[in-house]
């Protein structure tokens, strides 16, 4: 116990003198934090908190026109651009503007859109009416040819958010194109009635949505772009205690203060013991800090406050369970790699990949099949998962103790890979 | 009377892996408690594996060592307790100060309190770097880093110190203060196992050598006998390059 005491005492000296390491491990993490939970935050946000602009040419000046930039301008994520530096857009200017980067959409109504829409429909029902015309049918036709909405998309532009774009569109053109085919089919209709009467037909969606979250009954929590996005990056940034733990073991190997430590009394196990509580006490402290970042500095982005819910032991015990499997990490990786060099980008790059398999970047269940069977050998998805559980779906301990026996299971593995290479490299040697 | 035998080494070899010459082949040595031993030889001869399999960091290929009648594949705990090592790098961590560097080594031989605060003042005092103490040890000159890389492996007062090149690159002043200090030391009883380039600085200080060549003895004995044994050569140094011969040891 006396030595384990020194030993830690040791840790914390050469840990506190350690400048650049302090960095890495606590001031790093929370600018992290708040920079990638400010990026992300986005796609969370609620209706008018940001908006793209996008170029809109209206040459319809009709219901289908205005409908869709009352539309676009209703969701909140859009703004409608008509002119630009007081000249109003032509369609080639809009191609133009797109090409060069300067917006990333473009929106052409093509001249006559809603009157294309009401003689579409107006035939349709005549058609239906008169049981049938080939001349009316090519009629038809004709005029759904012309009928055309033109998007022009900057090359950057995400496939998944053009797709987005295009369905938005799609869901105003169908709602301008059913009130018009009611209106018409009303007045239509009308010609069979009494003289002076008029058929009132309106519409009006039939099907009203609500969402729920599907959590714990007692949970009081709202998932927001905060709730998500501290957790992941607390779960990314503790992981990376390997860089500075792989670096310390190195160093003392390269310097001969390993060997010196071998031919002292005691076990070496003493030394790997100091070096476990005291990153593990460091993991514990970054928790802390990146749930004071979420929940004091955050707010002040404009960003809703962390709220890290009633099981705070849960959450404690989670982020032990987190800080002692990156330990074990770092111990193997220090035990195996032979410079710093090797450890400190190896070490890196394992994290970035198991953090992007764990679904810090991407959601789990957002990854193809395979990603998501890799996803639940990443150490960074059991932490995850975890901290999601008390984080969003108002879990206690019961829901994160399988995490927990995970990660202290990886943690006795990646101990048992380090102790079992030393000895195999003592011996062959 | 003669000094009991502290170290004997039986028939110890070492062939590392993926080497086919063997760094340490059968060798026998036997050394006398209280005695100054030097082991010499050219690069790679053999003198930090055979320190290495003494101190139980390195297993023999065959053969077998003790110390202090402990048989160092078996009792190396006990063999911890009574050793002291001074290896050829400065094994120190250079943001900790002498004071912090020396409390931390002696906390793990388990000393503590006023009786290590005494043993580590009285040690930085013999080696004049008491008013160093507070300093970190990355401030140190080449010479203070020596020093203290000593102080570090004789501070639990061993009865066996291995110093492997403790004077390699430094001043004159600072190799006097460590020779001398270790001539006190061993004044006290402690056997002391070097090992050094430095010919004549080895036959000054040395009581017994032996010169090792290819993990081999080619010579052993009193330095002054040595010498007087081959009246053709003046001093230690000449008798080593006849021994080993004047080619290089790139290996």
């Amino acid at each position: 116990m006396f030595r384990l005491l020194a030993s830690i005492r040791k840790e914390l000296l050469l840990l506190v003198r350690d400048r650049a390491g302090l960095a890495i491990l606590f001031l790093m993490p929370m600018v992290l934090i708040l920079v990638m939970t400010l990026i992300q935050d986005v796609s969370f946000r609620k209706l008018d908190e940001t908006r793209l602009s996008i170029l809109f040419l209206d040459e319809d000046r009709d219901s289908l026109g205005i409908t869709v930039r009352k539309g676009l301008e209703e969701s909140g994520f859009f703004q409608a651009i008509t002119a630009i530096d007081g000249t109003p857009l032509t369609e080639e200017k809009v191609f133009q503007q797109v090409a060069q980067g300067n917006y990333q959409i473009g929106i052409v109504i093509r001249k006559e859109m809603s009157e294309i829409i009401r003689i579409r429909a107006r035939q349709l029902i005549r058609r239906a009416l008169s049981e049938g015309d080939s001349t009316m049918l090519s009629a038809i036709h004709k005029a759904q040819d012309s009928a055309r909405i033109i998007l022009y998309f900057d090359p950057v532009i995400k496939s998944s958010f053009k797709q987005s774009i295009r369905n938005a569109l799609e869901n105003f053109t169908t709602r301008i194109e059913a009130k018009i085919t009611f209106q018409v089919f009303a007045e239509e209709l009308s010609a069979f009635l009494p003289e002076g009467r008029q058929l009132l037909l309106e519409h009006r969606n039939g099907v009203n949505f609500e969402e729920i979250y599907a959590t714990n009954q007692y949970n009081e929590i709202v998932p927001n772009s905060v709730q998500h996005n501290v957790p992941a990056w607390t779960v990314f940034a503790m992981f990376f205690i390997v860089i500075p733990l792989t670096g310390n073991l190195i160093k003392e190997r390269e310097s001969g203060t390993a060997l010196r430590l071998r031919v002292m009394p005691g076990s070496y196990i003493h030394v790997l013991s100091s070096k476990i509580l005291v990153y593990l006490v460091v993991g514990l402290i970054q928790f802390l800090l990146m749930m004071l970042v979420g929940i004091t500095i955050l707010p002040m982005f404009g960003l809703p406050a962390l709220d890290p819910g009633p099981q705070k032991l849960a959450l404690i015990i989670l982020a032990a369970s987190t800080a002692i499997a990156a330990t074990g990490y770092g111990v193997m990786l220090g035990t195996i790699a032979t410079t710093q060099e090797q450890a400190a980008s190896f070490g890196s790059v394992s994290v970035v990949i198991l953090a992007a398999i764990g679904g810090v970047w991407v959601p789990v269940f957002m990854m193809p099949g395979i990603m998501q069977m890799l996803s639940r050998i990443s150490p960074l998805n059991w932490g995850l998962e975890g901290f999601y559980d008390v984080f969003l779906r108002g879990g206690g301990m019961v829901e994160v103790l399988p995490y927990v026996a995970l990660l202290l299971g990886f943690f006795i593995i990646t101990m048992s890979i380090a102790f079992f290479y030393n000895k195999f490299k003592a011996v062959s040697y | 009377m003669p000094e009991k035998t502290i170290i004997t080494m039986e028939n110890l070899s070492k062939t590392y892996k993926g080497s086919t010459e063997p760094a340490l082949d059968s060798i026998c040595i036997r050394i006398p408690e209280k005695e100054i031993f030097g082991l010499l030889g050219p690069n790679g001869a053999g003198k930090t594996t055979t320190i290495h399999i003494l101190c139980g960091l390195l297993q023999p290929t065959s053969g077998e060592a003790t110390i202090d009648g402990l048989n160092v594949n078996r009792h190396l705990v006990q063999i911890r307790r009574i050793i002291g090592v001074v290896p050829q790098e400065i094994a120190l961590y250079p943001t900790l100060t002498a004071w912090e560097t020396l409390q931390f080594i002696g906390n793990m031989y388990g000393l503590k309190g006023m009786a290590l605060r005494q043993r580590i003042e009285e040690c930085l005092d013999m080696l004049g770097l008491l008013k160093f103490a507070g300093r970190k040890i990355k401030t140190y000159s080449g010479g203070m880093k020596r020093r203290i890389n000593l102080i570090a492996g004789i501070l639990h007062k061993p009865r066996i110190l291995f110093l492997d090149e403790p004077t390699v690159g430094i001043d004159v002043q600072s190799r006097t203060v460590i020779l001398d200090y270790l001539k006190e030391l061993n004044k006290s009883g402690t056997t002391v196992i070097y090992t050094s380039h430095y010919l004549e600085e080895a036959e000054n200080f040395c009581t017994q050598i032996a010169i090792l060549d290819y993990g081999r003895i080619i010579a052993e004995g009193r330095p002054r006998e040595l010498i007087a044994n081959k009246p053709e050569y003046s001093d230690l140094e000449s008798i080593f390059l006849h021994l080993t011969g004047r080619h290089l040891r790139d290996n």
